[in-house]
């Protein structure tokens, strides 16, 4: 470094401003004050992570389950019955009324019932 | 015998509050004092200083001993200054004074006392003060070369450390500092 740079650099040590005084006592606590804040922050968070994780970890079980054991079960062909049969449960009031249903067939026929006299006329002529 | 930084700082990584104590007690002057140089304000000092020990209790087991204690602390807190006044930098000019100090004491008022001739004191006050207030306006890095030169004396090695460039880069921000300054004297 050259003499001048060197002159100027002393010159601003000899004559470096003080800063203002601390209360070093003062600073300290609230330095401890800092880091208890932080290290409370930082539990939370690690206590946060491992509900978080925990939380995913089970919620992927249960859905690792349910796609393995539906899997299983869709390929014994139980799983279509059981269905069926939930179906045809849903539908038992219907079944109870069969013979109301079975007459309703009646009334599909009732346009061809009606139009027979035409279709034998027509045959006729 | 007292226990080196590096032992303490070892320590503080095993959580040893006695250790970490020692180290403020033995930095908290240091460190307010760089912070406050290169922020100019008090309040914002203490609390980056505060930070850079918060940051050292939880982190000092990544220091790996390869740099001395006092560089690698030095780095972590020159950091925080600059990253803030980054940060700060158009609403401060806009909100503060250039001068902050609480004691309300111009730069002129805090230099040493003046020398017997009035005339030549005044004039080399003068330029004092307008020295300091151009390495205020010095660029960021720039500023933090000349005070850890100046204030920490800290060799031009330490300083690329705790800047995170070369040797060569430091002299080239000392070079081109003072002749910023230089240029600053002649004027005054």
């Amino acid at each position: 470094m050259a003499n001048d740079d060197r002159d100027i650099l002393d010159a601003l040590a000899r004559t470096a401003p003080a800063p203002p005084d601390v209360h070093w006592g003062r600073y300290r606590a609230e330095l401890r004050e800092k880091l208890e804040t932080r290290r409370q922050r930082r539990s939370f968070a690690v206590v946060y992570a491992n509900v978080t994780l925990a939380l995913s970890a089970g919620l992927a079980g249960v859905l690792l389950f349910f796609a393995v054991w539906g899997g299983r079960e869709n390929g014994t062909g139980v799983d279509l019955v059981t269905l069926d049969e939930a179906l045809l449960g849903g539908r038992l009031g219907l079944l109870q009324q069969y013979a109301v249903v079975e007459r309703l067939d009646l009334l599909e026929e009732l346009d061809v019932i009606r139009n027979l006299d035409g279709l034998a006329a027509e045959r006729r002529g | 015998m007292e226990p080196s930084d590096e032992v303490l700082c070892e320590r503080v990584a095993g959580r040893d509050e006695a250790a970490f104590d020692l180290l403020v007690a033995r930095y908290q002057e240091r460190a307010y004092r760089l912070a406050w140089s290169i922020t100019r304000h008090a309040e914002d000092a203490r609390d980056l200083s505060q930070e850079a020990f918060v940051r050292l209790y939880q982190s000092a087991g990544s220091f790996g001993g390869r740099a001395k204690f006092s560089t690698w602390f030095y780095r972590v807190l020159v950091n925080l200054c600059l990253d803030h006044r980054r940060k700060n930098r158009w609403w401060q000019r806009w909100a503060r004074d250039d001068g902050d100090d609480p004691s309300g004491d111009s730069l002129l008022d805090r230099q040493p006392a003046p020398a017997s001739d009035p005339v030549d004191a005044l004039g080399r006050e003068r330029a004092l003060s307008s020295l300091w207030a151009a390495v205020d306006r010095l660029a960021p890095q720039q500023r933090a070369a000349v005070i850890l030169q100046v204030q920490e004396e800290l060799p031009t090695a330490e300083i690329a450390t705790v800047l995170r460039c070369s040797e060569a880069t430091v002299r080239v921000h000392l070079h081109r500092a003072v002749a910023a300054l230089r240029k600053t004297v002649e004027k005054s």
